[in-house]
């Protein structure tokens, strides 16, 4: 339920407004006051030249004005695929002004796959207002004969999948195999997008999944064809590709649902559990009116850095939604996992 | 294509795309000279100045910075036998012992020779090469990459002299260091102990860093002499020497760029081992294998030159599918994205005037590099006479700044203190650091190759695919040469003495 459709969005967002302009304007001027002056370290899991880095690069002089703070200071934690900086702020003392930025998809999938690395509860963090999630897509090279999740099913041999090792579409290809009911050779030990998408193209492995953009150019010149996206929504940028959520079997549409919503979680902005409540609502708050700031739309426009944004309290609402649906992935990841070693 | 070409230059020749290459150059050499630093921080630093500029005075930029990364990151190896990045590592093998025989100035005005002619040669095949592509990359797989790997073991040979035990014993010692973090195959921990830094492995560069330059500057200070003592070593070459040096090997700079370009289109092998196995290639074709590791200018102007070429294969896949060979390549890409350019097929045909510019700029960049790189040698070569106890703070001092600056991560400081012990033990008692390092690059990439031919051919794989089978029998060719040679030409002293 991470992604309400637009239509009840609406209707929430109509019910929430009368409530919040309902808030004592003292409390709203605290919530907005928290900030003022103080120094806020944000730490984003990842390197200095990653996408990560980029995307909080950008968004940092916006939420330093809104949130009124004297210096948002970006301080690079990769490490663990995100799983150090989230085990940094999960160890937080009370009152720090540290933030976590990235992706927090894998943290969640780390939790639920049962990785050594991960020492927190995921649905634990206070969500604070997603900056941009992008729609990942199941693409087969162009020499292949698989045109649809029909004829993966059809497969007489299992369905082979070049894939880095664990990561997202890793785990998420374990839950779309036992969702639609194909049989799957994951290939371990690929080094990166790059080296995967040229194994499918070369017809070396019959898919992989990746965010939209980075398939997009190739899916253009016919190096690969999209087989299904994994959202929960569609979008008038696919049209004509499948959704995940509307061909998995009635039975298996929660598992499903559950793995897009994870994924749509993606990159956010993430504090420690114990948060003091005027902390969460005011860089909340912060985070939304960023992500209306006009100037900053014209800038994510100039350098393609698109945002698509979701607020910290539907965030947060989804997560405790996963932690009540998500169970069930949980033992999928862990045999896909044991499956490679 | 003339057009195209054509076209290509003229895009360039504008006051601001020529002034953005001279910028990039200058800056890339300061950021390759820096350790820890290489091309891909000095390309991600200016990215975000390069919106709304002209796509080739853009590229310019970005490419020249990149460019000149690579004989920043020579300087220091030469010079202090601190690599810059991973990819100056096979410069430390004999360019740090001809600065301790007082051939600085010569090797590094060789080095920098050999990456212009390198770079040259890159260019003008990748520009011969743009119709075959696609076919090339689609050709090459995992299997090709595990032979090219295999290639860089051999050298381990060169660097075992007087205990081949010994010389295998160290690289062992990197394998075992190399797995240290996550398999990449299954997703395991191994030897990791249960620490969260350790998971993410020990970066190459700053293991680099510990076992060459600081192991170094602890011997200097124990001694309390400078690196070359000039009452004792007098500093003798000429840039001049260097110049004539690379072009005398020009068969040895034409094989070395090849490789280059070779080891640019496959995805993700790197410049690191293009160094290695460059250096592999020039010990075991050589008549006097025995001279590398102690000076040899082969083993200078090999690395350089595959290394310049190197950048000119690395566009490829790039350029061909959108895909990036590398880091670096993956900023460029970003950039592109920015600028307007779809990578793609099309690049190959709508937008060859830019994939032309590009291969101009890249010539333009290798010129002014060296350039730069001549004129300011000879008091670069100054710099290791500097007295220890002068010298010694400021290398420590940058060795770890440099490994923090790897990862921005302040135990990578420790580990560097840690390889810098380790590689003094392993000096004085004649275990080889190189040996160490060549273990710690390719261990990860076997493994990563052979899993994955395995899985995808079965246990025959080399009977399905007849390169990587070519390219085996090419390996064990290199790798006996150098024994049958020195065989022969033991015979011929018997045969003399009788």
């Amino acid at each position: 339920m991470t992604h309400y459709p637009q239509r009840r969005k609406l209707l929430f967002a109509g019910a929430m407004a009368p409530a919040a302009m309902a808030l004592p304007p003292l409390a709203r001027a605290q919530a907005n006051d928290y900030y003022k002056g103080k120094l806020v370290i944000i730490n984003i899991a990842g390197s200095p030249a990653g996408g990560h880095t980029r995307y909080a690069r950008m968004l940092a002089p916006y939420l330093e004005k809104h949130l009124g703070a004297r210096e948002v200071r970006l301080v690079n934690m990769p490490g663990g695929g995100g799983l150090k900086a989230a085990n940094y702020i999960w160890r937080l003392k009370p009152g720090a002004s540290e933030i976590y930025f990235g992706n927090v998809s894998t943290l969640l999938l780390a939790n639920l796959a049962g990785s050594p690395g991960a020492t927190f509860d995921p649905t634990k963090f206070m969500f604070l207002g997603r900056a941009t999630s992008e729609p990942r897509v199941l693409t087969v090279g162009a020499k292949s004969s698989i045109r649809s999740v029909k004829d993966m099913q059809a497969m007489k041999r299992p369905f082979i999948f070049p894939s880095q090792g664990t990561d997202e579409d890793f785990y998420t290809m374990a839950v779309l195999a036992d969702a639609l009911g194909f049989k799957l050779k994951a290939v371990t030990g690929y080094e990166g997008n790059a080296d995967t998408s040229l194994a499918v193209i070369k017809g070396d492995g019959d898919g992989h999944i990746t965010g939209w953009s980075e398939s997009l150019g190739a899916i253009r010149s016919g190096d690969k064809f999209p087989v299904m996206m994994v959202t929960s929504q569609a979008s008038p940028d696919y049209p004509n590709i499948p959704i995940v959520t509307n061909i998995a079997p009635p039975a298996k549409r929660g598992v499903v649902q559950a793995m897009a919503t994870i994924l749509e979680t993606h990159r956010s902005y993430i504090g420690p559990p114990n948060m003091e409540p005027a902390a969460v609502a005011a860089f909340r708050a912060a985070v939304n009116a960023t992500m209306k700031d006009p100037a900053l739309h014209a800038e994510s426009t100039k350098g393609e850095r698109l945002l698509s944004p979701m607020e910290g309290t539907v965030q947060q609402k989804a997560m405790a939604e996963m932690a009540r649906t998500s169970a069930a992935l949980s033992p999928i990841l862990k045999a896909a996992v044991k499956d490679i070693q | 294509m003339i057009d195209a070409i054509t076209a290509g230059l003229f895009a360039l020749l504008t006051p601001q795309a020529l002034l953005f290459l001279l910028i990039g150059v200058v800056y890339g050499l300061v950021i390759g000279i820096l350790p820890g630093l290489g091309g891909v921080v000095a390309m991600a630093l200016l990215l975000p100045f390069t919106y709304g500029f002209d796509p080739v005075a853009t590229l310019a930029l970005l490419l020249g910075a990149h460019i000149a990364t690579i004989w920043g990151d020579s300087v220091t190896s030469i010079l202090f036998s601190v690599p810059g990045s991973a990819k100056g590592l096979a410069l430390c093998f004999d360019g740090y012992p001809m600065t301790k025989q007082g051939q600085a100035k010569r090797a590094l005005s060789a080095s920098a020779t050999g990456a212009l002619m390198g770079g040259i040669i890159g260019a003008i095949f990748l520009a011969l090469c743009i119709p075959l592509i696609r076919p090339v990359i689609l050709a090459l797989g995992p299997s090709e990459y595990l032979m090219m790997a295999l290639w860089g073991l051999t050298v381990i040979a060169t660097f075992s002299d007087g205990s081949l035990m010994k010389g295998l014993t160290a690289s062992v010692l990197g394998v075992l260091t190399a797995f240290i973090g996550m398999d990449v195959v299954t997703a395991t921990p191994r030897f990791t102990f249960g620490s969260e830094f350790l998971m993410d492995g020990i970066s190459f560069p700053v293991a680099m860093i510990g076992l060459f330059a600081v192991s170094e500057m602890m011997k200097m200070s124990i001694r309390g002499t400078p690196i070359i003592d000039r009452s004792l070593v007098r500093e003798d070459s000429t840039v001049w020497q260097g110049i004539r040096d690379a072009f005398s090997h020009w068969w040895l700079v034409i094989r070395s760029s090849l490789l280059g370009l070779w080891i640019g289109v496959l995805p993700g092998v790197g410049a690191s081992v293009a160094g290695l196995a460059a250096y592999a290639q020039a010990a075991q074709t050589s008549k006097t294998p025995e001279r590398f590791g102690k000076g040899a200018v082969e083993g200078v102007i090999a690395p350089d030159a595959t290394m310049g070429a190197n950048e000119g294969g690395g566009l490829m896949p790039t350029l061909a599918f959108g895909i990036p060979g590398g880091e670096s390549m993956a900023i460029l890409l970003v950039a592109f994205i920015g600028l307007g350019i779809v990578p793609g097929p099309e690049m190959l045909t709508k937008n060859l005037d830019i994939v032309f510019s590009m291969v101009w700029i890249i010539v333009l960049a290798n010129i002014v590099v060296t350039v730069i790189g001549l004129g300011i040698t000879p008091w670069l070569a100054r710099l290791p006479s500097l007295q220890a106890n002068l010298m010694v703070p400021i290398v420590l001092s940058v060795c770890f700044v440099g490994a923090y600056a790897t990862r921005g991560r302040i135990e990578d400081v420790l580990v560097a203190a840690v390889f810098g012990v380790v590689g003094y033990v392993m000096d004085k008692y004649r275990y080889s650091r190189a040996n160490f390092v060549i273990g710690m690059v390719l261990a990860v990439m076997i493994e990563r190759n052979l899993h994955i031919s395995l899985n995808l051919y079965g246990k025959d794989f080399l009977l399905d695919r007849p390169i990587a089978l070519a390219m085996l029998l090419f390996v064990l060719f290199t790798a006996v040469l150098p024994f049958w040679r020195a065989r022969r030409k033991k015979r011929g002293v018997r045969g003399g003495a009788a």
